[in-house]
């Protein structure tokens, strides 16, 4: 309920910076966040696969009551994005105007600062989207 | 292979206890409980709870509890399921009556939220969704449900007046309900004007940060017939689970888990949806009232916002819901609302609901959820004779 943990910010960067989810090595489906057995086919080998850095906004919504560590930044908006190969996730979409703001909005990946342990000095950056020109 | 009954129940008020802590609203609940059949000694503790450790620094609820209730040796745990512990904990303690374990176990569910601040509070409530994926990108449990309400609505054109039908009854059926936590009906003009936390969903969508808890004694066969009291069996009690994430799922506004559940509940009781008299449905959000009663089967797709504004849910309807109020008028104290359902329901069947009395109910269902559908049960008590 705090901000995550240096140390699994440090397992997780490439999973955070690169989309790094994993690929079925039996039937190639992709999944993020990671699978570790397929749910296509139960296959257990799954490698690392980075993910297709655009996507589309299939819904979203701007949330003004956030969690503490988040206040700073409120209100944001938090987008359902679907990326190009059919996996989707959430993230806050940025550099926006909320109020004009479309579903099925074209996105890409952008590497933002998320939040900040003002006691430990630590800042997590992490993925955002934003809307292709 | 016995079978379950439910042989008394506790509730403390619903709401602000700033006088009260985690552990004085359990023995409050479970002592209620406990003094209704003061011949039963229990022989098992559980208690469900989502936040304990992170809220209140506590965890080992089981044995805090057993205790002070001076029940040494005991087998005694927590359960946890986010917004779903207390249905679990129901859960747990049918299966070891059920399983000739234990001949008398007391549940308990408690939560103490409002030793939080809201910000801290909603942190603790996003617990109950992907630590790595959802917490870290800044979304909240209600921007969550905010998306599939989003989703609801564009996909069957549903107007947000039908949609403040779910609170607009919760309020009203809370006001004449002695533990509720709201004691004032509502309008739609209050639902539909309330300030947003997360578009679509407002202050009056939600249901509120409480502290409350809620016990039962559930007992064999043996136990309940010695009592001479009102037969009332735990006919069902089914749990599952979800795919983790909305965003994991192939259609986030399925509710896999309630169908599932339900379905499995109904068929083990051998009753169909349509002999059910009210149920007892998890409105944490107007949203997910929707989705659960259109995932159960009750109303056909987008038609639930509709059913309530046309009064097919009041308690004087053709299938009364959230009897006392629900999580938006009696409250959502998380870890105990499960527990809450199934003690509602048990005054329900047993008639002592007083002013919230559905008339000649028999057969009622609750239906509990932890995150968005992810960890759900459904339960179904049924008066006996």
């Amino acid at each position: 309920m705090t901000l995550i943990n240096p140390i699994s910010y440090w397992r997780l960067k490439d999973r955070y910076f690169n989309l790094l989810g994993t690929k079925c090595t039996k039937c190639g489906a992709e999944w993020f966040p990671p699978a570790r057995v397929c749910r296509k086919c139960g296959c257990q080998d799954l490698v690392d696969h980075e993910m297709p850095h655009t996507g589309r906004l299939l819904a979203h919504t701007v949330l003004k009551e956030p969690s503490e560590e988040f206040r700073s930044s409120a209100p944001y908006v938090v987008g359902l994005i679907e990326l190009d190969n059919g996996q989707r996730l959430l993230a806050q979409v940025v550099d926006v105007d909320p109020t004009g703001l479309q579903d099925d909005t074209r996105v890409r990946l952008t590497i933002r600062k998320l939040a900040e342990d003002t006691k430990r000095g630590t800042i997590f950056y992490g993925y955002k989207f934003t809307p292709l020109p | 292979m016995s079978r379950a009954y439910v042989a008394s129940v506790g509730m403390t008020q619903v709401g602000e206890h700033w006088r009260k802590s985690l552990l004085d609203l359990m023995v409050e609940a479970s002592l209620q409980a406990m003094n209704a059949c003061p011949s039963i000694v229990p022989d098992r503790v559980i208690v469900g709870n989502m936040f304990s450790g992170a809220g209140s620094n506590q965890e080992q609820l089981g044995a805090y509890l057993a205790s002070q209730l001076n029940l040494v040796g005991v087998p005694a745990y927590k359960v946890e399921g986010a917004c779903g512990s207390g249905g679990a904990a129901v859960h747990n303690g049918y299966l070891s009556v059920k399983a000739d374990e234990s001949e008398a176990v007391l549940v308990c569910g408690v939560e103490k939220m409002k030793d939080l601040d809201v910000g801290r509070a909603t942190a603790a409530l996003a617990m109950a969704d992907s630590a790595e994926y959802t917490q870290f990108v800044g979304a909240t449990f209600i921007s969550l449900n905010a998306l599939t309400h989003a989703m609801y609505v564009k996909k069957h054109g549903v107007a947000k007046e039908e949609m403040a039908g779910f609170p607009v009854l919760g309020h009203r059926n809370a006001a004449s309900a002695r533990h509720s936590m709201f004691k004032r009906p509502i309008t739609v003009e209050d639902v539909i004007r309330s300030p947003i936390i997360s578009d679509p969903i407002r202050l009056m969508d939600s249901s509120p940060i409480c502290d409350g808890a809620a016990a039962l004694l559930i007992v064999n066969e043996r136990k309940a017939k010695e009592l001479g009291d009102v037969m009332v069996e735990v006919a069902a009690s089914e749990v599952a689970a979800n795919l983790f994430t909305i965003y994991e799922r192939p259609d986030p506004l399925d509710y896999v888990a309630t169908r599932a559940a339900a379905g499995r509940a109904l068929a083990k009781a051998g009753v169909k949806i349509g002999q059910v008299d009210f149920i007892e449905v998890h409105d944490a959000f107007s949203v997910t009232a929707a989705l659960a009663l259109e995932s159960m089967g009750v109303s056909g797709p987008g038609q639930a916002p509709k059913d309530v504004t046309k009064g097919r849910f009041n308690l004087d309807g053709e299938l009364p819901i959230n009897t006392f109020g629900g999580l938006k008028g009696r409250g959502h104290p998380v870890g105990a609302t499960g527990v809450y359902q199934v003690a509602e329901a048990y005054l329900q069947v047993s008639g002592k609901a007083e002013r919230n009395q559905v008339k000649g109910a028999k057969v009622g269902m609750t239906h509990n959820m932890g995150g968005v559908d992810t960890t759900t049960s459904v339960h179904i008590l049924r008066r006996e004779g």
